[in-house]
Order: structure tokens, then C-alpha cells, then sequence
């Protein structure tokens, strides 16, 4: 039976707006609709560019249209997601607001799809604090009257510059079998490789084939790897803040080429090693968590060898040998 | 605009593969690649060290990390390193890479693919992603919502019905019961069909392609070096693809003038062809394309199911090429295949193969 | 090879910064293409063809942007093309719009590279959203450790480097990192980031993005007639090796050697030290200098660094490296690759401004990417034969 992972890509992106958008962003918490003159067209929403030519458009030629408008096609989403506008079924729909050549699409919100049809006339539906952002219009509602949802907070002091998007989309992937089954062995303390049939290189962390001779690699092909092994190379890494960062203090990560192999494990975390006493040639042996132990994704070789939490010093003398340090794969 | 003397170099698909189409697979991106680029070579007695150059198409956000391509370099063979390249693009683009740089001239094999795995999340709401950052992603505009505004357009201008899009869904899925890779196949009934619940009106489940997984493969060679390896490969005559502007709401979404320039660019008018193999991810979008085209009844559009059958996104484009040039391989004189890429057909890719004059 | 010939006769670039707040995403590339337009006496309805590259969506939160972008790059009616090859995508973008002119298929193209790092953050896209990303200083690091150890290479190579490119970037108006007291004692004693890296060997964070027009042999020897001298592609070539494998060497990369000799070959060139005159080569951490003389076989294996040493790769030196001041001043990371390609370009188009390298008729410009995987490459000359 297959496991699968979940995990989620979040993160809050500021975009700069430039000119245009800016001005339209800013008219928005004004609860004005702003497009753009290119020729004899006002293009809502407003662009810096003309969309078919690409000819550059003048800031200045920015005109207020609507607020009201007419749906030119609309569609109903039954069951919205949670990026949507409206929690409850709402359609989405083209509407050609008065005094503008193309259609904006947003929400309109009749709570039926009988309510609605081409030709229809609707109005927005304002949010009642507005920070310059498409959704400050809660929606579009039947009518020629535009609403305020809520009391009014005004517009905005300056003119708005940025804007925040926050994407949120949850992965789901299968767990290759040979990675479940590194998992398993990493809680009996082995580390298992696979050993190529055609060319004899064994590969670590579960990688299930040979990239030399394109070849899957399977359970018959899993070899046992040993515990100990030396330093080939390593980082000491000053970590830098971003969104979702668990690191505060410089931390090694260091290449570990195991005893009477040629495989190296790369990027591996240290385990009662100072970082001032990470250096080639440094013996270290496996640092294992508990049996036990629920070990998330986050171990070493990511999750490959769960319960392998990473390397520790094994007291033996340092390996004199100036080629250790070219080992790096 | 093209250029007066054109592309000069003879070359043609000799094989190509896909992986079986299905719901979800368990199988990694780069294992998928393993098999297929495999299964493309090994009837044509090649290997992957017959490989002079190497373009594969695919997609971050589908995956869901960055540089998710890095890891497929794995399924090609790359060491000694290749000549080689990716593009965030379906397949038919990596193709299109593939046969420019077939025309310099000094290599004569290429094998290029698209692969992703559509299961892994939820494409309403991965797709808004792609769309205009300022005014349409943060709404949540998903393709299932434009496609929608885009087929109601159809219907409100006259050029289709609900019936009609139907008859597409029904078509395909019968064409589909004899491709043994289709996914979504069976006779259906369209009255049936036409009583399921809107999706998104005026759009029903039939009028909507799967989500599928898979990965296509295919194998290029310049003209002689095709003649040695199979007969009758399936050459490249004409080849072009456009774009439009991004936002549908700027376009008029009763047609399709990116597919009618690449397609006059491509020469399909001076010919007639025997097969279209369409990448219409929705039932009008076939329609739509049909019109555009000016493919008449006796042209046969769809023939493997289409990407109703199955839709492996990054891979769909790619396969519709492989299906044309199955046409040629089996006897065939002349086939189109068309890709496309971004909300409402935004952007069309047009291939013709024709049989060696 | 019975290619179309191919030429550079339009080159531009935004001014690089941390965050160029003052722009839209759109604005930002349109800024690059205006600019690489007007210096090829072009406008959008000249150009047949668009191909565009940018490293991984993630980092600006928009997929396949090209989609976004067709209409800010005057592309609607015509091909838009994007590619996506890892840091290096920049000069594959360069080689993939040079393919669509060698083969005759399109006359004027248009490649156009870019990344607004501000409206993300790479450090978070690179470990796809988890914590104790290494980013890339922290995954390059071993590989500079190791070529120090194997080319007895003393310290101070790392941080001449670091100072050199930021003394040129001081004579590039476009440059991110402007430090005029630069010094070697202010490398030294930044803070160490990536041992053996630190901060100020570095690469920047930038917000950027670079343009260049591409056209055919009749193009290049009309703009020639016409007083505006273009950039000839004699060589181009990008090789990829897989991530990792027992035995692969990341300090000498198999396919690092292969695309240079690749485009040697094509080039006509068969000593790349006494033949080509310059090279922008793609250096965000200082010691990637000599890693990729030794690369491109310009010096000899462990002795790329006495180039340095030496001051040779200075900008009045015999072989001026980055004389733009490279990705160690300005890292808009889609965009870097491009920049490399470009001003090489402007170079033997004597149009590089302050930072000329005099005389310059052949330049090599390459970019690498992912764990030092994929590798693109040309040469350009001031003419189709620079060596008869
Ligand atoms: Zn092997």
C-alpha cells in the first residue's frame, strides 16, 4: 500500500504595482473603477501596455468607469475554494462596466443561477475597509446601485503601492517504496544503499535507479551501508530569516564517505560536534534517534533514513589523505 | 513574418511512447521518464547513448518544488553529459526546441518529452496561479471558470450548444475504447450526459478532461538517419505556434487567431489532412478549434479520445503529436496536431507530418 | 554547418537592485526590452519571435509567466517561447533564440530574461517552503573548499575577486552593489555566511532583468552598414550531467568542459587564452572565477587562480573577466545567465561604455546552474571570422 506525504507551498508574496495598477489599487479604496485609454478604448482592468500591441499607455489617460455594469458571460462555481472570493456559491462573470471596451471578470452574488444572464445588470458590492486590492469589491450584486458592506473606513491615506498575495496550495505525493523501506531499516540502525547491476555504483538516500545507466533500481538490488565513515567536506552555515526558517545559530553540514565504500552521504547534519571542530578527515560514526521515536521528514538525507539523525564523533584519529576532499558525491 | 527561405533540414518523428494514463500513479516524475524515453528508443534498436540532444517539458507548480526538472536529467542517460535543455512548456514546445536545433545540422538524434503528475493537487487551486497576479489569481480564477465564460461566449454567439458539446464528450470516449492508453472511454448517451449537474455551467462533467498522470516520449532524427530507422517516419512540414494577449476578458473568446496564424504559418492550408489530433481540453475548446481550422467532416479530429480521454498535462501537447504521427507511420499521407497552453487558448501550437516525399 | 549566421544587434538591461519597488512585474521586463529595442533601432512590430526565461516560478509566485507576460512583450500574433534550465536559463534563453535564427526560421527575435526576486524569497523557494534551507552559498560552499585544497590556492584569491568585480561594477551604471571603498580588508572581515564563503564574496539578491535583440546575417550586416556594430554568435553550445553520481567531480564538471570545447570547436578555436579577448563568466561566489578559467581550459587545471593573483582577469589585465562586474554585483538569477551573454556582446561591439575592455573582438560569456549541473556557452566576435 502506498503512503502518501502532504505538503503545503505557503507563502505571502508582495508584488510592487507600478503606475497603473497603483492608480487602480488607490481607486479602489476610493470606490472608484479606473481603466486606461489606449486609442479609442478604455481597457478595464488597466494595463501599462496596450494588450494587443503591447504600445506603451499613458498614466495620465486613466478614466473612471461603472461603477455599474453589464454581465457578458458568467459561469456558477457550486462549491467555490478557498482562494474564491465568497464562501457561498457565487458565479463568476465578464461584466462590461458603463463607459468601459472590455469586460472586468469578478464575483457576482444573486445566492441562485437563475438570477442570472447575459445582460444582466450589477453593481459592487464595496468592502467597507479597503486596503487597494481586487477584493475590495466583495462582489458584484444585481442592480445599477453600488453597496458598502459594513461601515465605511475611507480611502487610503497615500496612494497604495503594494499589494500582498497569499498562494496556499497543498501537495500530495507518493512515497517511493525503496524510501518507506530505507525508513523501516533506519529504525533497526541499518543504512541501506542500492547497488547497480550494470555498472556495481551504489547509490544513497533511496534514489531507486542508476542516473549513469537509467536503470530502477529495486528491494533486490538494497545493500547494507556501514555506520562509520570519515569527513570528506562541509559548510558551516550562517542561517538568514525567511519564512519558515527553524535555524537560528551557524550549523554544519558535512560529507560523509563511509568506511570501505564509494558512497557519500551529502549535507549531513552533526551530532556532539562543535562547529569549530568540523574538518576533513574527521572520523564520525551514526547518530541514531530511539526506535521508537516518530521521526518526521526533517532527518537526515530528508526523511530517507528517518531514524539516522546524523553524525557523531567516534574518537578514532583523523584520516590523513588530500584527496578526502574531492569526495563530494 | 517567417522567414522566406525557412527551415531547410528534413526531420521527423521515428517513434515515440507514453505511460499508461491514469488517475494517480505511484510512480515518481523521473521514474515515469525512465520507462517511457525506454520504451521510445528500444523499438528503433537505440539507445540512450545514441542521444545527441535532449529537451524535456514539465512543470514546477504541477510538481509542487523548485527546480523540479533537475531530477529527470536522471532518466536520460546525461553522462556523458548531453547537449540538452528544459522548458517550462508542454512538450510539443520541447519538440518545437528539438527540431530547430536538428536544423543546425550537426547532430541527427533528439528525444524530447512532457511529463507531469497532475494528481498530487488540487488544480483549481494551483491554476489560478498562472493567471494575471494583479487582477485574476487573487479571485481564485481557475481554468474550469474560463473555459466556462469561454464555451457560454460560443454558445451565445450561435457556434455551439450544450448538445453539440456533448456529442464531443460521446465521441471521444467512444473513439477512446479502442486506444488502450486512454483513460476515459465507454459509449455514453447524450441525453444521459446532458442531465448531469453543471460544474461549472454551462459546463458538466463531460465537457471536462480527467486528471491523469503520465509522461510522453518521443524520438526525432534528421532525414536520412529517419529513412534507416523505420519505415515511413512521420516528417515535420510545418511547424509554428502564437500567442495572445494574456487576460481572456481583452480577447474575443469566439476565436482562436493565434491557432489560425500558426496554423497558416505551419502550411496546413496548402494540403489537405487526413487526421487532427486537437489538444481540447474541454469539449467546445474542439469545436472552437474545428471552426478555426476550417476542418471539414472528412477530416477525423480526435481519433485516440483526445485530452478528454486522457490529459496528462505537460504531456497532453506531446501526445497529440504522437497520435498524428501514427497516422503517417500506419499509411497515412497527411496529419495536424495542436497543442495549447494558458486560459481560453491563449497560446496554439500547430505540427504537420507528412509522409516522405 | 549550414546554419543561418546570427548576430546581437540590440542589448539592454534595467538597473538592478534589491527591490525595484518602482515597477510592476511587467514593467520590469518591458523596461529591458525597450531598451534593447531602441539600441537595435526596433520596436515590438519588428520583432518575429519572443523566447523568455526566468528561474523557477516559485520565486515570484506566478506560473509559467509567459502567459502573463505575452502582451507586455509585444508578443500577441507571434511565438513566445520560455525556457527554463536552472541559473543557467539565461544563456539558454540566449542559445534558444540564436536556434530559432540559425534555423531560418524567424529573422528578429527577441530573448528576454528576468527574475523580481522582491515580491519573494529564493532562500525559501530553494528549500520549497521548509526550514535549514542551505541556499545556495551552503550547497556551492564544499565545492570551493575543495578546489582550495586541490589547487593550494591561498585565501586571499577568493577576496581579490570579490574586490575586482566590485571596482568594475563602480564603471556599470546598471550594477546592483555600488561600494566604492571596497577593499580587501572589508571582504575579509565580513562575516563568514557558507565556510569558506563570506558575505562579501557573495552574490547579491537582485531585482532585474536583461534584453537582447538577435537577427540574421543580412540584419547583422545591415545594423553593421549602418554604424552600429553587431555581436556575431561564432559558438554556442549547453551541456547538463546528472545531479550526482560516486565519482562526479562538481570543481571540474564534465559538461562545463564539453559545452566550452563544443563551442571552441565551431568557433575556430583552439587556444581559448591567446584567441578570446574577455569573458563574462557566471561568478556568485568569488572563487567560481578560477574554477571556471580552469573550466573553459583558458588557464591550466590548478592554476586558475595565479590568473587572479596576477591581476590578469583585471579590466586592464590580458584576459579581463566581468569586466561589467558580474553576478558577484548584480544577481537577478533568471536574468544573470542573459547579463553574462549580453556583455560579452556589448564588448565586441565596443559599446560597453566605462567598462570597454579595450580592443575586444572575441568574447566567451558562459552560465551554470543547479548543483553545477547545466552549462550554457558562446563566443561572440566583431566578426564572423575574428581569427582569418
Ligand atoms: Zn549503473
Amino acid at each position: 500500500m502506498t503512503r502518501f506525504v502532504e505538503n503545503s507551498i505557503v507563502f505571502p508574496y508582495k508584488r510592487s504595482l507600478g503606475p497603473v495598477i497603483g492608480a487602480f489599487m488607490t481607486g479602489l479604496t476610493e470606490q472608484r473603477i479606473l481603466g486606461i485609454r489606449s486609442g479609442d478604448q478604455v481597457i478595464v482592468p488597466p494595463l501599462e501596455w496596450d494588450p494587443q500591441t503591447g504600445a506603451e499607455l499613458d498614466p495620465d489617460g486613466m478614466v473612471e468607469v461603472g461603477p455599474a455594469g453589464t454581465v457578458e458571460s458568467w459561469t456558477w462555481v457550486p462549491a467555490p475554494s478557498e482562494q474564491h472570493p465568497l464562501g457561498h456559491p457565487f458565479a463568476f462573470a465578464f461584466i462590461r462596466l458603463d463607459g468601459a471596451s472590455t469586460p472586468l471578470l469578478h464575483a457576482v452574488d444573486t445566492g441562485a443561477p437563475d438570477a442570472l444572464r447575459v445582460g444582466a445588470r450589477v453593481a459592487p458590492r464595496w468592502r467597507g475597509s479597503r486596503v487597494g486590492h481586487i477584493g475590495d469589491i466583495i462582489a458584484f450584486v444585481p442592480g445599477e446601485q453600488p453597496e458598502v458592506d459594513g461601515p465605511d473606513s475611507g480611502p487610503a491615506e497615500a496612494p497604495v503601492t503594494m499589494m500582498d498575495y497569499n498562494a496556499s496550495i497543498t501537495y500530495r505525493n507518493p512515497v517511493p517504496p525503496v524510501l518507506d523501506r530505507l525508513r523501516e531499516a533506519s529504525r533497526d540502525q541499518r543504512i541501506i544503499g542500492q547497488r547497480c547491476p550494470v555498472c556495481e555504483r551504489v547509490y544513497s538516500g533511496g534514489r531507486g535507479y542508476c542516473p549513469i545507466d537509467a536503470v530502477e533500481l529495486g528491494e533486490e538490488q538494497d545493500v547494507d551501508l556501514p555506520h562509520t565513515g570519515t569527513i570528506t567536506n562541509f559548510t558551516i552555515v550562517t542561517p538568514v530569516q525567511y519564512p519558515g526558517q527553524t535555524e537560528t545559530e551557524p550549523f554544519a553540514r558535512v560529507f560523509v564517505l563511509l568506511d570501505g565504500t564509494d558512497v557519500i552521504l551529502p549535507y549531513q547534519p552533526v551530532v556532539e560536534l562543535p562547529v569549530g571542530e568540523v574538518r576533513v578527515g574527521k572520523r564520525v560514526a551514526a547518530a541514531w534517534a530511539p526506535p521508537n521515536d516518530d521521526i518526521d521528514d526533517a532527518g537526515a538525507m530528508g526523511g530517507a533514513y528517518g531514524h539516522l539523525i546524523g553524525w557523531i564523533p567516534s574518537g578514532e584519529p583523523d584520516v590523513e589523505d588530500p584527496d578526502l576532499v574531492n569526495r563530494i558525491f | 513574418m517567417v522567414a522566406t527561405n525557412g527551415p531547410r533540414t528534413d526531420i521527423a518523428v521515428v517513434g515515440w511512447a507514453q505511460t499508461p494514463m491514469v488517475r494517480r500513479t505511484d510512480l515518481s516524475e523521473t521514474q515515469l521518464l525512465l520507462r517511457v524515453i525506454t520504451a521510445a528508443l528500444e523499438p528503433l534498436g537505440l539507445t540512450r547513448a545514441d542521444i545527441d540532444f535532449t529537451c524535456l517539458g514539465s512543470c514546477d507548480y504541477i510538481t509542487g518544488q523548485a527546480f523540479s526538472f533537475v531530477s529527470n536529467l536522471d532518466a536520460i542517460g546525461a553522462w556523458p553529459p548531453k547537449r540538452d535543455s528544459h522548458v517550462e512548456m508542454d512538450g510539443a514546445w520541447a519538440l518545437y526546441e528539438a527540431w530547430l536545433r536538428l536544423q543546425e545540422g550537426d547532430i541527427e538524434i533528439a528525444v524530447v518529452t512532457g511529463s507531469g503528475r497532475s494528481s498530487t493537487g488540487d488544480p483549481t487551486l494551483i491554476y489560478p496561479m498562472e493567471m494575471d497576479p494583479f487582477y485574476l489569481a487573487p479571485l481564485g480564477a481557475d481554468p474550469l471558470t474560463f473555459a466556462a465564460l469561454q464555451a457560454r461566449a460560443l454558445i451565445q454567439a450561435g457556434i455551439t450548444d450544450e448538445r453539440a458539446m456533448a456529442e464531443v464528450a460521446a465521441r471521444s470516449r467512444r473513439d477512446a475504447r479502442s486506444n488502450p492508453d486512454a483513460q476515459v472511454k465507454g459509449d455514453a448517451d447524450i441525453d444521459t450526459l446532458l442531465a448531469g449537474e453543471y460544474v461549472r455551467a454551462p459546463l458538466r462533467r463531460h465537457d471536462l478532461p480527467p486528471i491523469t498522470d503520465g509522461a510522453a516520449a518521443m524520438v526525432l532524427a534528421t532525414g536520412d538517419r529517419a529513412r534507416k530507422l523505420r519505415e515511413r517516419p512521420a516528417f515535420i512540414t510545418g511547424f509554428d505556434h502564437r500567442t495572445e494577449c494574456h487576460n481572456p476578458g481583452y480577447r474575443d473568446l469566439t476565436d482562436s487567431p493565434s491557432t489560425r496564424i500558426a496554423a497558416e504559418a505551419a502550411g496546413l492550408g496548402t494540403s489537405p489532412v487526413e487526421v487532427a489530433e486537437l489538444q481540447a481540453a474541454f469539449t467546445h475548446e474542439e469545436i472552437l478549434l474545428r471552426r478555426v481550422l476550417d476542418l471539414g467532416g472528412e477530416v477525423a479530429v480526435n481519433r485516440s479520445g483526445g485530452a478528454l480521454a486522457s490529459n496528462p498535462i505537460m504531456a497532453t501537447g506531446l501526445a497529440r503529436i504522437g497520435y498524428a504521427a501514427n497516422h503517417v507511420f500506419g499509411g497515412g499521407k497527411r496529419a495536424l496536431a495542436h497543442s495549447t497552453s494558458g486560459p481560453c487558448l491563449q497560446q496554439n501550437l500547430v505540427c504537420i507530418l507528412e509522409e516522405d516525399a | 554547418m549550414s546554419t543561418e549566421p546570427a548576430a546581437i544587434v540590440g542589448v539592454g538591461q534595467t538597473h538592478h537592485k534589491s527591490r525595484r519597488h518602482d515597477v510592476s512585474f511587467g514593467g520590469l521586463v518591458r523596461e529591458a526590452a525597450f531598451r534593447a529595442l531602441d539600441d537595435a533601432h526596433m520596436t515590438f512590430a519588428d520583432i518575429d519571435a519572443v523566447v523568455i526565461g526566468k528561474a523557477p516560478d516559485l520565486f515570484e509566485g506566478v506560473m509559467k509567466p509567459e502567459l502573463y507576460l505575452s502582451d507586455a512583450l509585444g508578443a500577441v500574433g507571434k511565438p513566445m517561447f520560455r525556457v527554463h534550465t536552472a541559473g543557467s536559463v539565461g544563456g539558454t534563453t540566449a542559445i534558444v533564440a540564436a536556434s530559432h535564427v540559425q534555423a531560418r526560421k524567424h529573422e528578429r527575435v527577441l530573448a528576454v530574461a528576468f527574475e523580481k526576486q522582491s515580491e519573494g524569497n529564493a532562500q525559501f523557494a530553494l528549500g520549497s517552503g521548509r526550514g535549514a534551507s542551505l541556499g545556495a552559498g551552503g550547497a556551492f560552499a564544499p565545492f570551493i573548499r575543495a578546489y582550495i585544497e586541490r589547487s593550494g590556492a591561498p585565501e586571499h584569491i577568493g577576496w581579490k575577486v570579490a574586490v575586482k568585480d566590485r571596482q568594475n561594477a563602480l564603471k556599470n551604471p546598471y550594477a546592483h552593489l555600488r561600494i566604492p571603498d571596497i577593499s580587501i580588508e572589508k571582504v575579509k572581515e565580513s562575516p563568514m555566511m557558507w565556510e569558506p564563503l563570506r558575505y562579501l564574496e557573495s552574490c547579491p539578491s537582485s531585482d532585474g532583468a536583461c534584453a537582447v535583440v538577435l537577427t540574421n546575417e543580412a540584419g547583422g550586416t545591415a545594423a553593421a552598414a549602418d554604424g552600429r556594430p553587431p555581436a556575431w554568435i561564432i559558438g554556442a553550445s549547453s551541456r547538463s550531467e546528472p545531479p550526482s553520481f560516486p565519482g562526479r567531480d562538481p570543481v571540474r564538471p564534465a559538461a562545463c568542459v564539453q559545452a566550452a570545447w563544443d563551442v571552441y570547436e565551431q568557433a575556430g578555436i583552439t587556444n581559448p587564452r591567446q584567441q578570446i579577448d574577455m569573458a563574462e563568466l557566471y561568478v556568485p561566489f568569488s572563487w567560481h572565477e578560477a574554477i571556471w578559467l580552469e573550466g573553459h581550459d583558458i588557464a591550466a587545471a590548478g592554476e586558475g587562480w595565479r590568473m587572479i593573483d596576477d591581476d590578469e582577469t583585471a579590466l586592464t589585465g590580458s584576459f579581463p573577466v566581468n569586466a561589467s562586474g558580474g553576478v558577484l554585483s548584480s544577481n537577478p538569477i533568471g536574468a544573470s545567465g542573459l547579463l553574462r551573454f549580453a556583455e560579452a556582446a556589448n564588448q565586441v561591439r565596443g559599446a560597453a561604455g566605462e567598462h570597454q575592455v579595450a580592443g575586444a573582438k572575441v568574447a566567451l560569456a558562459m552560465a551554470y546552474g543547479a548543483n553545477s549541473q547545466y552549462f550554457s556557452t558562446w563566443v561572440v566576435a566583431s566578426s564572423l571570422q575574428p581569427f582569418d
